[in-house]
């Protein structure tokens, strides 16, 4: 499963489409607030366009675009956004995560300053999402340890 | 690209015979760098080789290259979300640049792989300008397909066909497979190593898919048609080596 595939046709049609997969991704976290979607959904989205490439390139190709480690930082990351934000708030005198309170630093009316801060705390989940469901991915299919070359995989269909 | 690198292989290869034209070492080498530019552009593009070939481009072509693709990348992720987002105002159009900024600079190396420098325009002149054909075509196998269903005795015929292909690179292999297989009573199974196997419904479906004329119709709209002639590129290796 983590070789590349042979099939010309799977190869090339998941490379032109991941980057629409991905774009897709991000417009469903932006939207979470307008249409079915936000953080987790956008961030499963955009972790299967990883896992997509992943099956259809091969290991190493795409270890190239997102290592383990780098995996690993972006699920912190999200994270550190999230809890950031609602310690912000907390800083700026209120309630952990009661968004109202970040006016005082974006310049807008509490309301909009509540939208703009859910916003923030869904992308955070959004990065996070997508980061662990690389992760678990990744782990599942190596086994937990990585070959040293392809032939170390046996016979798989590809 | 393709022609790119032969022309610049052609160049580079005269040079090194003109400077040294007894010399055995620089005819060896000269005929290597002509017969590795006619490989790389005669082989089946797998991702690797054209990773290679596109190092043997000059540092500021590659620069132009990843920008180019990077921009027109850009350009179709921000139309796709004004597509999907349907709202106008700038803080969905900011949000909607910085998404595509991101996935730009992520996959931009993913969607534009075989464009040559240059191609695009042509390209998708060609495209619009071979759009009715298509259409046309997969009308008149609609109603052909009709017929077959509807008559009593389904005079059908299944065969697959193997069709061997003079087209080289992986998305002109793609665009042709989906266009047989959205042509009602064709659909490609497998491409093996060059050879496509149609499963076709009838002699009349398998006999226009033979005649090749969709095949021509892609090569001209992805522009491999125009490739200079591998055979031409051996032969002006031979004869300059002939003249000495």
């Amino acid at each position: 499963m983590t070789r590349a595939t042979d099939d010309v046709i799977i190869r090339t049609v998941a490379r032109v489409l991941i980057p629409f997969i991905q774009l897709f991704a991000l417009y469903v976290i932006m939207h979470g607030h307008h249409s079915p979607g936000g953080g987790f959904q956008g961030g499963v989205i955009l972790g299967a366009s990883f896992i997509l490439y992943l099956l259809t390139h091969g290991l190493e190709e795409a270890k190239a675009r997102m290592s383990e480690a780098k995996a690993g930082l972006f699920s912190s990351f999200g994270l550190l956004i999230y809890s950031g934000i609602g310690l912000l708030c907390l800083i700026m005198g209120s309630n952990y995560l009661d968004y109202g309170k970040l006016s005082g630093i974006l310049k807008v009316i509490p309301a909009q300053a509540r939208s703009l801060g859910i916003l923030g705390v869904e992308i955070g989940v959004g990065i996070a999402v997508m980061a662990v469901m690389f992760s678990i991915f990744f782990d599942i299919t190596t086994g937990g340890d990585i070959p040293k070359d392809e032939e170390d995989l046996g016979e798989g269909d590809g | 690209m393709e022609v790119t690198i032969l022309v610049q292989a052609i160049d580079k290869a005269f040079e090194i015979l003109e400077k040294a034209r007894s010399d055995e070492k620089a005819r060896n080498e000269a005929r290597e760098l002509l017969y590795t530019s006619a490989k790389f552009t005669s082989e089946t593009k797998f991702l690797a080789e054209k990773r290679e070939a596109r190092a043997l481009l000059s540092g500021a072509q590659q620069t132009r290259l990843a920008l180019r693709n990077f921009a027109l990348t850009f350009f179709l992720l921000f139309a796709f979300w004004v597509l999907l987002s349907g709202r106008f105002d700038s803080f969905h159009f900011i949000l909607g640049i910085i998404c595509s900024v991101l996935v730009a600079y992520l996959s931009h190396d993913l969607l534009f792989l075989n464009v040559r420098l240059g191609d695009f325009r042509t390209r998708a002149r060609r495209f619009f300008s071979a759009a009715p054909w298509f259409l046309s075509q997969i009308f008149r196998a609609n109603l052909h397909v009709a017929y077959l269903a509807l008559s009593p005795r389904l005079p059908v015929d299944p065969q697959i066909v193997r069709y061997k292909t003079k087209l080289e690179s992986d998305i002109s292999w793609v665009a042709l497979a989906n266009s047989i297989t959205l042509t009602p009573g064709t659909i490609t199974v497998d491409i093996r190593e060059g050879e496509f196997f149609v499963h076709a419904l009838d002699r009349k479906v398998a006999y226009d898919l033979n005649t090749g004329e969709m095949e021509d119709k892609i090569a001209h709209v992805l522009m491999e048609a125009d490739h200079v002639y591998i055979q031409d590129v051996l032969d002006v290796s031979r004869i300059f080596g002939a003249l000495k």
